[in-house]
């Protein structure tokens, strides 16, 4: 007798993996995914936590977004970083958070940084890599701030100051140099933000704006756009055409009432007030 | 007599790498390729390329879930995995028919994924459509 399985199922479908292997075979690339080519930062200050990171988002050689968000949310004093693939760090960022969430009903207490870690590294590793989510974890909780670093095949670091991402070395580069124990708020966020720029104009794969987020024991707060380095510039003329540009020969206008007529049902005249 | 063989006990906490086998995966119920349901045997059908991550997946839970009761087992005797095991199969014997959208929530308390949301709930772990399983869902539920 087949006994249904009282596991759940892994919630992926692989009924396409010989078909996908077979047109690899012959030559056919698979499809890529947007990724965050980034420079993701997290550094310790006085009072708690700063993260910073870029803004674009890249598909290859091409920027596809010039503004997305890479702060994700997971609870009110955890925020995470998320380089690699966006569609691997959006998903991975909302399930933890949505599950720590249901930790602090469940037990009623404010959850930990070293929670979320777990969870993260967990879920990562069961994929091996193939989840291709780089992340920068930092809060302040009942134990004081933490700052984590998860890398995609599972592995994680607690250190006083991260970066990841493709731009992690122009970054760490400025950090290594700049950082102290015990920085004030306006020094630390200078420095998150040297650093993204850093990471801005050295790196290819990061650009535009620069995100940050503070976070303290009671506060948390969302930079977003702090420095925008990479401002269009005003066009010089207006390339508006004027209204008659365009010369028109011929005007026809069909009317969709071919014709109209109205008889009245019943004895009365239709009440329309 | 018997000879008293005992085989180990896994302690492994992660999947082992499955060697490359073909396998028949049409299987019916005594175990040979079900040629009434899935036509005639095809080599590409049965031959497992690729099988790394696909099988880590499906057999994670299953593992982990092994080390715990192996765990039990060797610390408390054979009676603690045996009552969970006993109460789980209990559970999931559902009496009602196989329709598609079927939760069982005693079963999720049991397994311990009450509180909390998995990636197959987010990606719809039901299987596909009426049709091809309700002959299997129904031999199993009047064999019963």
């Amino acid at each position: 007798m087949a006994a249904t399985s009282v596991y759940s199922s892994p919630g992926f479908d692989f009924s396409n993996q010989l078909r996908n292997n077979f047109l690899t075979e012959k030559g056919l690339p698979l499809p890529k995914a947007t990724s965050t080519g980034t420079t993701i930062v997290g550094c310790l200050f006085e009072d708690g936590i700063i993260l910073g990171a870029d803004t674009r988002a890249t598909e290859g050689p091409i920027v596809a977004d010039k503004n997305c968000e890479k702060i994700h949310y997971i609870t009110e004093s955890i925020r995470c970083c998320g380089a690699g693939t966006a569609a691997d760090t959006e998903f991975v960022t909302n399930f933890i958070s949505s599950n720590m969430e249901m930790l602090a009903l469940t037990h009623g207490r404010k959850p930990r940084v070293v929670t979320a870690m777990t969870m993260l590294k967990q879920y990562l590793f069961r994929y091996q890599g193939h989840v291709g989510a780089a992340l920068v974890l930092g809060g302040v909780d009942a134990t004081g701030p933490n700052l984590f670093t998860i890398h995609p095949h599972g592995s994680t670091d607690k250190l006083p100051y991260v970066t990841m991402g493709s731009g992690s070395l122009a970054a760490m580069a400025v950090f290594e140099s700049g950082w102290k124990a015990n920085m004030s708020r306006e020094d630390a966020l200078q420095l998150v933000k040297d650093a993204i720029s850093a990471g801005i104009f050295n790196d290819l794969g990061s650009g535009s704006n620069v995100d940050a987020c503070i976070i303290t024991a009671n506060h948390t707060e969302m930079l977003r756009n702090v420095e925008m380095p990479n401002q269009r510039v005003q066009k010089e003329k207006t390339y508006v055409f004027r209204r008659g540009t365009t010369a028109w020969k011929k005007e026809n206008i069909r009317d969709l009432i071919v014709s109209e007529d109205v008889t009245p049902v019943g004895t009365e005249a239709m009440d329309t007030s | 007599m018997y000879s008293h063989v005992y085989t180990m006990a896994s302690f492994r906490i992660v999947p082992d790498n499955q060697p490359k086998t073909a396998q028949v995966q049409s299987k019916n119920s005594l175990g040979l390729h079900d040629t009434l349901e899935y036509g005639p045997r095809t080599i590409q059908a049965e031959a497992q390329s690729e099988g790394g991550l696909r099988s880590r997946l499906e057999s994670w839970e299953e593992t982990q879930d092994n080390l715990k009761l192996n765990m039990l087992r060797n610390v408390h005797g054979l009676h603690a995995p045996m009552r969970l095991l006993m109460e789980r199969r209990i559970v999931a014997a559902s009496p009602h028919m196989p329709a598609l959208p079927q939760s069982n929530i005693h079963l999720d308390i049991l397994m311990g994924r009450d509180e909390t949301i998995e990636p197959g709930d987010v990606f719809g772990a039901t299987v596909s459509g009426p049709p091809l399983d309700i002959h299997k869902d129904m031999e199993r539920k009047l064999r019963m």
